[in-house]
């Protein structure tokens, strides 16, 4: 079988032992008897299918979830800016997503309005920033999202700091920093309900137009003498992996890495084809990711923060993919 | 030529005549003669400052909201805003400092040599003396009376230090008779699941108490848990500050089949006008040390809190409050009582 | 196929040509000739729409070139821009493939009659062999071949090449040009700019001389490039030497 094939087969099985493994492992003991009565539908301990039902199984997926999106979201950036070192936060959604998140903690609301804020957050911020690059006329289009997005950015930045502040610092500026690091402890299953559909809004037109988006790595000129509306296509683009990333802060948090990383390795195992990269680099976000939380919610009494195992993990991961593989990116 | 020389003399570089005191990080401290403005740099120390003479405290460190200025006469809940100076969360500005013409800057809590460095920074700076003190439960008795020596008010320090110790006495009392001790947690957030282990001050009232704190073994400062270790632990008694994750707690799956949840034992600390558990860490704990004892250790702790937690307010806040307002603080829902 | 009428152009805010007029038939090869900078790349863009015009009219197949969609135009016009790297590495078929994207609803992908069309341009061009090669991976000749692959995957009446032989050798070069008559001759309307003049004279109908913008001289390769029009153009001394049976060189006066 062809070395492309290979990759999917290979990441689809770690996905699916990995989904195993996280269910099996946990802080909380449970034995392999009780795993399979549970399965089974045989009466369990009430902790046992808490643990199992309520717990880790909206993480594991939350994990699954979050970790597909920033990597599909991640892909279509990078493709989309012909840069394989752009990161789905490059027009702002994390920031604006933190922005949000940060006024909810401060407002002292609940967690419902803290995910709505950050999402929304996250969805205004690009908006913004796409409103204003597009009409920076007579510059490269790209160029001026870019630049448009770092000013923007850095304007949310800002604002987080005043907020960080104001806060509270007994009770309210630990919150504010627990949620900017990241995490997936407090996942229920009400957050994936509502998170899943919403990124699979955003994966929707992505999948639609795998094939169009190609030519997106074209210059701008090439791609519309070939017929393509480039403006917007790139509007709905952007739409699409803004709406699957801010889906996925709003509930985890910021998590880096994973939108740079896992594409960037799908590309260096597949080709550039989004109609291929696309699905692997779901793939391998979704299991990175899940691997990467497991082993924070297990290798210590507290919680380690998800941001900083992607990046312990994922460079010397990527450094090893790159030696590996043949191809330029 | 008279008039400058007098105002040269009055200056507080020169006023400094009382016998220097070592402040509680060990950093010698001369106040001037008369000590009529006093700016306290933390909640904690405006608290104990206010508690003494409140005609003294220069302002507070953020201004009164709607709610909390009720608790206090009202002269008192309107006195300006000046900002936190040094620990967490440094918002003063040293001009407005200097403007309000403070005598004697105090602040309560850590004594530890960085803090230190910053006291003594701010007063190389504004020339005005900086006392530290130490702002542990067991140590209020002793900062009080430190603090009522320093600004010349020892009278009423010693008034409310004995009646400090007493309490104190008489709670560690309480809790040698009690036969019971259940596992409790401490769950503070919105998602209830950060926590602070043996040592924190977070949990200061619960070591105090002697109690078992289901996440004695986390770090000793504030901690991030996973549910799945809540559920390990599976305390018997939960606390907690944040009311979202209090009212969120009885529909949440996850924490159903905690032992806590299900016998309805999961209670809300009254925050109003200062937090009576874990924030600000100040005197106002003892109001905590009160509360987390009842729910604890309920044969033993088996006084009137109301009757407490009014004289409390009396010596302290220097207002009596009214019944109406106990019944609203203490019948909040989740105070004592789902 | 194309007519253009007073047509003025350039950027935004700049206007950089104006007053062009003419007319390309089915079949016919039109050869632009013009300096560096003189506006051929410039005047190409507009003629695609990829550039706003700042007056005057272009028909593309007797419709108005604002009333055509990006995939209108890109069904009647191919481009052939002058290839450069910073390409993905997508394999040559890939890339020839995404000139069916006019044919193609905007969220289909390819079939099988589109890959029928691709390998045929691939085939008509010689690459058939690179096919699979990533595109980062051939040379500039072979990539400027690919590029007149894909345009031609789009099955379009009128081919726009700008300078389809910069940077090749001259073996290429020859290669290029013969693809170009062969194109015309099948009934393909090519328009192409160069800058070299012999080209002209190798395998067009017709020659535009754009020097700063505007029209210099249009005609028959031989009537419009003599000395006197070349020296205006490149300012430097030419002379034009007739070889008989039609065929026509230019020899600069380099001087020892």
């Amino acid at each position: 079988m062809s070395s492309r094939t290979l990759s999917y087969v290979l990441a689809g099985g770690a996905l699916v032992g990995l989904t195993v493994l996280a269910f099996a492992v946990g802080r909380y003991p449970i034995s392999l008897s009780e795993m399979t009565s549970l399965l089974l539908g045989q009466p369990v301990g009430a902790n046992v299918e808490t643990v199992v039902l309520q717990v880790r199984g909206p993480r594991v997926l939350a994990a699954l979830v979050v970790g597909a999106s920033l990597a599909a979201a991640g892909t279509a950036y990078q493709g989309m800016f012909r840069n394989p070192l752009v990161s789905p936060d490059i027009l702002g959604v994390s920031t604006g997503a933190a922005l949000g998140a940060v006024l909810g903690i401060f407002l002292s609301l609940g967690v419902f309005f803290i995910q709505l804020l950050a999402f929304a957050g996250g969805l205004v911020a690009v908006g913004l920033v796409y409103f204003i690059g597009s009409r920076l006329r007579g510059h490269d289009p790209l160029l001026a999202l870019v630049l448009t997005g770092v000013v923007i950015g850095t304007l949310l930045g800002s604002a987080i700091a005043l907020l960080k502040y104001l806060a509270d610092p007994y009770n309210q500026l630990p919150a504010i920093t627990y949620w900017l690091l990241g995490s997936l402890a407090a996942i229920t299953p009400r957050d994936l309900g509502v998170a899943a559909p919403l990124a699979l809004l955003g994966l929707a037109p992505m999948l639609l137009l795998r094939w169009r988006m190609n030519l997106l790595a074209l210059p701008d000129d090439e791609a519309r003498a070939l017929g393509v509306d480039t403006r917007k296509l790139r509007t709905l683009v952007v739409a699409a992996a803004t709406l699957m990333t801010a889906a996925a802060v709003a509930v985890s948090g910021i998590i880096g890495w994973v939108g740079l990383l896992i594409p960037h390795a799908a590309r260096l195992l597949v080709g550039p084809d989004f109609g291929r990269l696309l699905p692997l680099a779901m793939l391998l976000g979704a299991a990175f990711l899940l691997a990467v939380d497991t082993l924070c919610r297990t290798i210590a009494t507290i919680e380690v923060p998800p941001g900083v195992l992607t990046a312990l993990i994922g460079t010397p991961f990527f450094l090893w993919l790159f030696a590996l593989a043949r191809r330029s990116w | 030529m008279i008039r400058a020389l007098a105002l040269v003399l009055m200056s507080p570089a020169f006023c400094a005549s009382q016998v220097p005191a070592l402040d509680a990080s060990g950093r010698e401290i001369r106040p001037p003669v008369k000590v009529e403005r006093v700016y306290a740099a933390g909640p904690p120390a405006s608290l104990l400052v206010f508690a003494i003479a409140p005609d003294k405290l220069v302002g507070w460190t953020r201004a009164m909201r709607a709610n909390e200025a009720p608790f206090f006469p009202d002269r008192y809940a309107q006195l300006p805003e000046l900002g936190r100076l040094t620990g967490r969360g440094n918002t003063a500005n040293v001009e407005v400092v200097l403007n309000a013409k403070a005598d004697l800057i105090v602040d309560v809590g850590s004594t530890g040599a960085s803090l230190a460095s910053l006291a003594a920074q701010v007063q190389e700076q504004t020339k005005i003396p900086y006392a530290l003190f130490d702002g542990r439960i067991e140590a209020t008795a002793s900062t009080l009376r430190s603090l009522g020596r320093l600004m010349g008010n020892e009278r009423e320090a010693e008034v409310l230090a004995r009646w400090y110790e007493k309490e104190l006495v008489e709670a560690k009392e309480r809790v040698s008779r009690a036969t019971e001790h259940p596992l409790v947690y401490y769950g503070r957030g919105v998602s209830g699941l950060q926590t602070g282990g043996k040592g924190s001050i977070t949990v200061e009232i619960l070591d105090f108490l002697g109690a078992r704190n289901a996440a004695a073994e986390a770090r000793a400062g504030l901690a991030a848990v996973p549910i799945e270790q809540v559920l390990i632990w599976n305390p018997e008694v939960i606390l907690t500050t944040d009311p979202n994750y209090w009212a969120s707690v009885w529909t949440d799956p996850r924490w159903r089949s905690v032992k806590a949840v299900a016998a309805k034992r999961v209670y809300l600390s009254p925050n109003l006008p200062f937090g009576w558990f874990d924030f600000p860490p100040g005197a106002n704990r003892l109001l905590g040390i009160w509360w987390a004892g009842k729910l604890l250790y309920p044969q033993t702790f088996d006084f009137d809190l109301r009757a407490k937690v009014a004289e409390f307010h009396r010596l302290f806040y220097h207002r009596e409050p009214s019944a109406a307002r106990l019944d609203a603080l203490l019948g909040e829902p989740g105070v004592l009582a789902r | 196929m194309l007519s253009v009428e007073s047509l003025a152009f350039g950027f935004p805010g700049r206007t950089i040509g104006r007053d062009v007029s003419f007319s390309l038939e089915a079949g016919e090869v039109m050869c632009v000739l013009g300096p560096n900078g003189g506006g051929k790349t410039t005047l190409f863009r507009t003629l695609l729409g990829l550039l706003v015009p700042h007056g005057g009219t272009i028909k593309l197949d007797s419709a108005p070139l604002e009333t055509l969609s990006r995939p209108e135009i890109a069904r009647r016009a191919g481009y052939v821009p002058q290839g450069h790297t910073g390409y993905f590495a997508f394999t040559v078929r890939e890339f020839v493939l995404m000139g069916r994207t006019a044919h193609l609803g905007v969220f289909s992908i390819p079939g099988k009659r589109d890959r029928e069309v691709s390998e045929r341009a691939l085939e008509s061009l010689g690459i058939a062999h690179l096919a699979d090669k990533p595109v980062t991976e051939i040379s500039g000749g072979e990539r400027q071949l690919a590029l007149v692959a894909r345009a031609l995957a789009q099955e379009p009446k009128l081919l726009v090449l700008d300078e389809p032989t910069a940077s090749l050798d001259f073996g290429n070069q020859v290669r290029v040009l013969q693809r170009i008559s062969a194109l015309a001759g099948a009934g393909m309307s090519i328009l192409f700019s160069s800058h070299d003049p012999d080209h002209a004279f190798l395998c067009a109908r017709r020659a535009l001389l754009l020097a700063e913008g505007r029209v210099l001289e249009i005609g028959a390769p031989r009537a419009v490039i003599r000395p006197d029009t070349l020296e205006r153009l490149y300012g430097v001394s030419v002379k034009v030497i007739d070889l008989g049976g039609g065929a026509h060189t230019c020899l600069p006066a380099v001087g020892r």
